[in-house]
């Protein structure tokens, strides 16, 4: 065996101690995220307790949606016009003091929200959440997969126009 | 001249084992947060995000680690390489879909744009190569 291959046999070791050390520590999460059964982050806490916009997941967004929810798309127009939720409002965070007065106007502030914008590594729609609750609304929600999660689970994506 | 080649080996052993273990750490502190962060690479069936999320930051603290304790460096260096060969292309697809993501590459608050993250794994992989050639010709004590 040349040192290349040892090395590269070291390495994979090495790799397989630290993938062996991450699913011993974190096997909980990992069976149930093949199992489905993955709860909410702990994160969740609800809003009245905290003033802050809680999360929520697919299925939860489902059924409130279900439920006569608001979407609230926090993404850029022209990103809105490709492609949302169904039914959803298009309010840019960097619009929004702009067009909070025709938001207003729209929907009362008793309202059920869900806010989204582009998934996980996008902070818009928290950013939204948090100023919507500061101007009044009661019930905010944020949809961290937002629109790429949504289109993944092969559900609608309405484009403006289109419908 | 060997002497400051010496010291420049293993200031870069040092930073490459420093940056792995602290991107190691970030992310093991927060599985779910950086299972959403795979999760939005949209590359992975559910499931899978989060066993990346539950296993990768280990690879990369135990690649640092070895790197900060000088012990079985070369072996370290090419894993790390090779991990990051994988970022970058992985990075490189993000950035040829369009997507408007945060790397995720030091947890959940780092705020890195995918561009900005393939540049610094490039450099990363640059130190690492130099790592592993220049080991065997600087690793050994000096004869004091």
């Amino acid at each position: 065996m040349n040192l290349l291959q040892r090395t590269l046999l070291e390495s994979l070791v090495i790799a397989v101690l630290g993938l062996l050390a991450g699913l011993t520590i974190n096997h909980r999460v990992v069976i149930d995220a093949f199992a489905s059964r993955l709860s909410p982050p702990v994160t969740a806490v609800a809003p009245a307790a905290t003033g802050l916009p809680q999360p929520v997941l697919l299925a939860e967004v489902r059924e409130l949606l279900a439920d006569g929810a608001r979407p609230v798309d926090a993404r850029e127009a022209a990103q809105f016009t490709e492609g949302h939720l169904p039914g959803a409002l298009s309010l840019p965070l960097g619009e929004l003091d702009a067009r909070l007065e025709t938001f207003r106007a729209q929907v009362a502030v008793g309202e059920t929200l869900v806010l989204y914008c582009s998934g996980y590594g996008c902070p818009d729609s928290f950013d939204l959440g948090l100023l919507l609750m500061s101007a009044g609304y009661l019930d905010v929600r944020v949809f961290e997969g937002g629109l790429p999660e949504w289109r993944d689970a092969g559900l609608p994506v309405a484009k403006e126009g289109g419908r | 001249m060997k002497r400051s080649g010496r010291l420049t080996y293993h200031l870069c052993r040092l930073l490459l084992g420093g940056v792995f273990v602290w991107a190691g750490a970030a992310k093991a502190l927060d599985v779910p947060a950086f299972a959403g962060q795979v999760a939005a690479y949209q590359l992975l069936p559910y499931a899978w995000n989060y066993t990346v999320a539950a296993t990768l930051p280990y690879v990369e603290l135990l690649a640092g680690a070895l790197l900060l304790a000088n012990l079985r460096v070369r072996p370290a260096a090419l894993l790390l390489i090779l991990l990051n060969a994988l970022f970058i292309v992985v990075l490189a697809s993000v950035v040829a879909r369009g997507l408007d993501i945060d790397c995720g590459c030091f947890g959940p608050d780092a705020g890195t744009t995918p561009l900005q993250a393939l540049g610094r794994d490039i450099v990363l992989v640059a130190l690492a190569v130099a790592v592993y050639w220049q080991h065997d010709r600087y690793a050994t004590t000096p004869a004091v």
